[in-house]
């Protein structure tokens, strides 16, 4: 009732463009969710998804409407400073996660993706000897303790690819 | 580091153009076996006590590890299985008959019997019609005259469509000419127990195991056995056909070990020679007794012979009951 | 008071070592991100094979206890909670912990789950048969209302955007019905072969929490931290214990909540913590305080998922029906020794069910001692440079999302989840109204698909679904939900209309 400045939440930086995009894949995710599910059979089995479907599809139309028209407040966005931090670390998960862990196997592409990510978003100075033995070292160490606890403890059986 | 990695791959291309894995050495790691059921249900539960002495030397030497792939009833299991499962024999297989066999019936689904290389069977676990423990009705012939005077009246849970319970369901409502209502539930047998003890449906088709359990914790009554003989577990219950209608075995769910096609032949008829002999262990057969779950022990070719006989029943069957 | 006299069970070395291994095993499984309570037991179930019957459900029962308070623990350091129960631990403890007072939260947390467990085993050991009675009343038709009443909090849970808010419950929903249902037989929106199975609630989880959280720490880029950022204070604990014991009314809520909704067989134990929670923020005289790191938002959410664990119990140890997948994995335990339940389990295996329910009691107390003493040490986590925790929770994430069924396309699923669930936060969704729609949609679907099959075998849908004290009683509290919530928003509205409030 009396929320203090500081406690207020996450002062909006989105611009209206930024709001704009979300909205409008939402918009068009609710969409296709509607059109399925007033075309597909058996429409019996359908009666949910159809009522789900049409709330989500005046949601999104509400939603894009407040961001059209610069209403929608909520939501820091995302700086273009941010994205270009990310960016490399999201293609380094999905490479990992579409590609390496099936193809070359579970422990040999985790343990490739914990060092490459963990290196590359490491502040220590790539040039220092010491900093690249950290890491070898934290790496090993981490992934020591993933197959002690999922491989001889749990017994869960990894995918093997190429590799282990 | 880059030495050892070269190395590293140049012994993995190796290994990939190398012969196929010499059966002499199988299995040199642990074994996994999918269930297509959850964690904790009947299937389930009976894969890990059966699997339990793997282990030992005279068996596979490896213990077997239980993997649960639930979903669909089942059909995301054996859909996996069928596309997806490695065909080197580490990865083995739970056959639920009638099951399966019905859904590639039904369509839909990425297998049939001919996907899959039965290995053993290990147990046969009957329908039976169960209504609660307060129910007005005491025998199969009450609830059937009731059934017919009140067509679409009886509700009967069960477990999902085109299970043994559905296909049992379905036999009866034929056998009978009385016209129930059946009601699949989510959540399995369990679920299915569940309405029949709170009074939500008047009565329920679920398997026998769960049922003797919820027997003799005092909340259901068992009318009968959807069976050709009565069962061990509860002999004073009869069959349906004794009962004067005309239900097979169609719906008894059998439960096996299967390995997907193209498993090299000498691994399954390795496997063939001793998962039986493991099903026979006397610690497996104690825990199963204790467990109330009852077995059939099957080989190879008395499955294969069995599946083949099921696909034709049901083919039948579902042909005339669509 | 017949389970006094089997208290000595408990103390055997063998019997205590094996609760003292459970309890911290479970605690150290149930903080893994990505290790839920069900699948920590399952995993547990072999071991129980070498054991007599006794001990072999005092390992699982330790278990059970303490991973659901461990989830709490990678709820509050990480938001990323360990199941469904945790959810909303993570709403205020992680802001606590942002605050550097991760240290106060664990300890409240393990304090008030510590309390509400007890009283759940207490309500397990005095009136079971009354619970029992409770937990048969819920036919389809109630399910499906009380459903809906979880519904009607989506709005109001966690987000400052009241249509935001709604949309990611909606899409929640729209992902719970993916894949084949059992019911109706049908594929839906089948558009990958990894969704035949449909979304899985431990796969969502896991991603929608943990990648969004893994980017956020990578967003800054190859930047030094400024570790100074967040002091981790030091949290006396007696100071934590006054605040948990006085804070009766978030206590009683939870607790309540908890052990009577975590009784109904197939709903209760997921969406107990977001109840209790939602019902502490209409009842206090500053909802805004939630969500910013109110030590009462994390009182209640843990308090309830931990009363649950006792009554959960209920309908399986006395109608032979697991009320819960991680009750269905104990009911294997219990057969594997060849115990069944049932309502004559009492009479027939005394000493072993008695055992089993006071390991818990003794449980809940050693999980609270060692939870408090770790959490000096948990809350360094905060300590540990961002590049070195991304990447570990990104490994973790993969492995627990797999593991969960062995499935490659689970791993895929929650990547996809996750990584959407990143951007659309940055614009306002949220990810907690999302899982709850996930945790509702086939609890609404399949209960209404089957009432409406079995009222056509009886009076109507009309009678089936509105008439009856149960069914009245619940639509009573979902008009009560969406009424309260219409109430406080106009009553914002206006607030936020005064001048310098805005």
């Amino acid at each position: 009732m009396n929320p203090s400045a500081t406690s207020a939440s996450d002062p909006s930086t989105a611009s209206r463009v930024g709001h704009l995009v979300p909205a409008s894949l939402v918009l068009a995710l609710a969409a296709v969710v509607a059109w399925l599910s007033y075309t597909q059979e058996p429409a019996s089995a359908f009666l949910f998804p159809r009522l789900i479907g049409t709330v989500m599809l005046a949601l999104a139309l509400w939603n894009f409407i407040r961001a059209a028209m610069g209403v929608s407040k909520v939501g820091q966005g995302i700086a273009v400073t941010t994205w270009l931090n990310i960016i490399p670390g999201i293609a380094l998960m999905a490479v990992f996660v579409f590609f390496a862990a099936k193809y070359f196997g579970f422990y040999v592409a985790s343990t490739a993706a914990f060092f490459l990510l963990y290196s590359g978003y490491d502040p220590a100075p790539h040039t220092a000897l010491s900093s690249w033995v950290k890491r070898v070292v934290i790496t090993a160490a981490f992934m020591g303790v993933i197959y002690a606890l999922f491989t001889l403890l749990l017994k869960v059986q990894t995918p093997r690819g190429m590799f282990l | 580091m880059k030495f050892r990695l070269l190395t590293a791959a140049a012994l993995a291309v190796a290994s990939l153009t190398a012969a196929p894995i010499a059966a002499a050495d199988y299995p040199e790691r642990p074994v996994s076996l999918m269930v297509s059921y959850g964690a904790g249900g009947a299937t389930d539960f009976q894969a890990r006590i059966v699997t339990m002495v793997a282990g030992n030397e005279d068996y596979l030497g490896q213990p077997i590890v239980i993997i649960n792939k639930p979903g669909a009833g089942g059909r995301v299991g054996w859909n996996w299985f069928a596309s997806d499962a490695e065909n080197d024999g580490y990865t083995m297989g739970a056959y639920n008959i009638p099951h399966f066999i019905a859904q590639s019936i039904e369509g839909g689904v990425k297998y049939s019997a001919e996907s899959f290389e039965p290995i053993a069977n290990w147990g046969a676990d009957p329908a039976v019609v169960v209504v609660g423990a307060d129910s007005p009705y005491n025998t199969i012939e009450e609830l059937v005259a009731f059934a017919t005077e009140n067509p679409g009246k009886v509700t009967l849970s069960g477990a999902g469509l085109y299970v043994g319970h559905h296909i049992a369901a379905l036999q009866i409502e034929k056998a009978t000419g009385a016209k129930m209502a059946y009601i699949p539930t989510k959540g399995g047998g369990a679920a299915a127990m569940k309405a029949v003890i709170a009074g939500d449906v008047v009565a329920g088709v679920n398997n026998l195991s769960d049922a003797f359990r919820a027997r003799e914790a005092g909340s259901v009554k068992i009318l009968a056995v959807a069976d050709l003989e009565r069962s061990d577990f509860i002999s004073d219950v009869p069959t349906l056909m004794e009962a004067g209608f005309d239900v097979d075995n169609s719906s008894v769910n059998f439960r096996g070990v299967m390995v997907p096609k193209g498993t090299p032949q000498e691994i399954i008829d390795q496997l063939a020679a001793t998962v039986p002999k493991m099903f026979e262990n006397a610690r497996v057969a104690k825990q199963m007794k204790a467990g109330g779950s009852p077995m059939h022990i099957m080989t190879r070719d008395e499955v294969l012979a069995m599946w083949a006989a099921r696909e034709e029943t049901l083919q039948d069957l579902l042909a005339g009951l669509k | 008071m017949e389970f006094l006299q089997y208290f000595g069970g408990v103390f055997e070395p063998v019997s205590f070592l094996l609760l003292l291994g459970g309890t911290v095993g479970g605690l150290i499984l149930g903080a893994t991100p990505g290790l839920s309570p069900t699948m920590a037991v399952a995993l547990l179930i072999p071991f129980t094979f070498q054991l007599a019957p006794t001990q072999g459900l005092i390992l699982l029962g330790a278990a059970y206890t303490s991973t659901v308070a461990g989830g709490a623990v990678s709820a509050i350091l990480l938001r990323i909670p360990g199941a469904p129960a945790n959810i909303a631990t993570a709403l205020d403890g992680n802001a606590m912990a942002k605050q550097g007072r991760a240290a106060e939260a664990l300890h409240v947390s393990f304090l008030s789950s510590g309390i509400g467990g007890v009283i759940g085993v207490f309500l397990l050991i005095f009136l079971t048969p009354v619970l029992a009675k409770w937990a048969l009343m819920f036919g389809p038709s109630h399910l499906f209302w009380m459903a809906i009443l979880g519904v009607t909090v989506i709005g109001s849970l966690d987000s400052k955007s009241f249509v935001k808010g709604l949309l990611s419950g909606c899409l929640g929903l729209w992902l719970s019905m993916i894949g084949y249902d059992d019911i109706q037989g049908a594929q839906r929106f089948i558009f990958h072969d990894a969704l035949t199975g449909g979304v899985s609630i431990i796969t969502a989880l896991i991603g929608i929490f943990a990648i969004p959280q893994v980017i956020e720490m990578l967003s800054a880029g190859r930047k030094r931290q400024d570790v100074s950022t967040v002091v981790v204070h030091k949290q006396p604990f007696l100071d934590s214990l006054k605040l948990t014991l006085s804070s009766v009314k978030s206590l009683s809520i939870g607790t309540t909540v908890g052990s009577f909704i975590g009784l109904i067989p197939g709903v209760g134990g997921q969406i107990a913590g977001l109840l209790a929670y939602d019902q502490t923020k209409k009842f206090s005289k500053d909802p805004e305080s939630f969500g910013q790191g109110n030590p009462q938002g994390v009182i209640a959410a843990e308090s309830a998922n931990n009363a649950m664990v006792g009554p959960s119990l209920v309908p399986l140890l006395t109608l032979s029906i697991p009320g819960s997948p991680t009750a269905a994995v104990l009911l294997g335990g219990l057969l594997i020794h060849g115990i069944f339940p049932g309502g004559d389990l009492f009479d027939n295996h005394p000493d072993v069910i008695w055992t089993f329910i006071n390991s818990m009691l003794i449980g809940q107390i050693l999980m609270v001692i060692f939870g408090i003493w770790v959490a000096a040490y948990a809350a360094k986590v905060a300590q540990v440079p961002k590049a070195v925790m991304a990447s570990a929770v990104l490994v973790l994430a993969v492995f627990g999302a797999y593991s969960v069924q062995q499935s490659m396309g689970d791993v895929y699923v929650m990547f996809v989840l996750g990584v959407g669930m990143y951007f659309l936060e940055k614009f306002g969704f949220s990810a907690a109204p999302l899982v709850l729609g996930l945790i509702l949609g086939p609890i609404a679907e399949a209960n209404f698909i089957q009432g409406s099959m079995i009222a056509n075998a009886m009076n109507g849908p009309v009678e089936y679904f509105l008439m009856g004290p149960l069914n009245l009683f619940l639509i009573a509290l979902v008009v009560a939900s969406v009424g309260w919530s219409f109430f406080t928003t106009h009553r914002e509205n206006r607030n936020s209309k005064e001048p310098g409030n805005a």
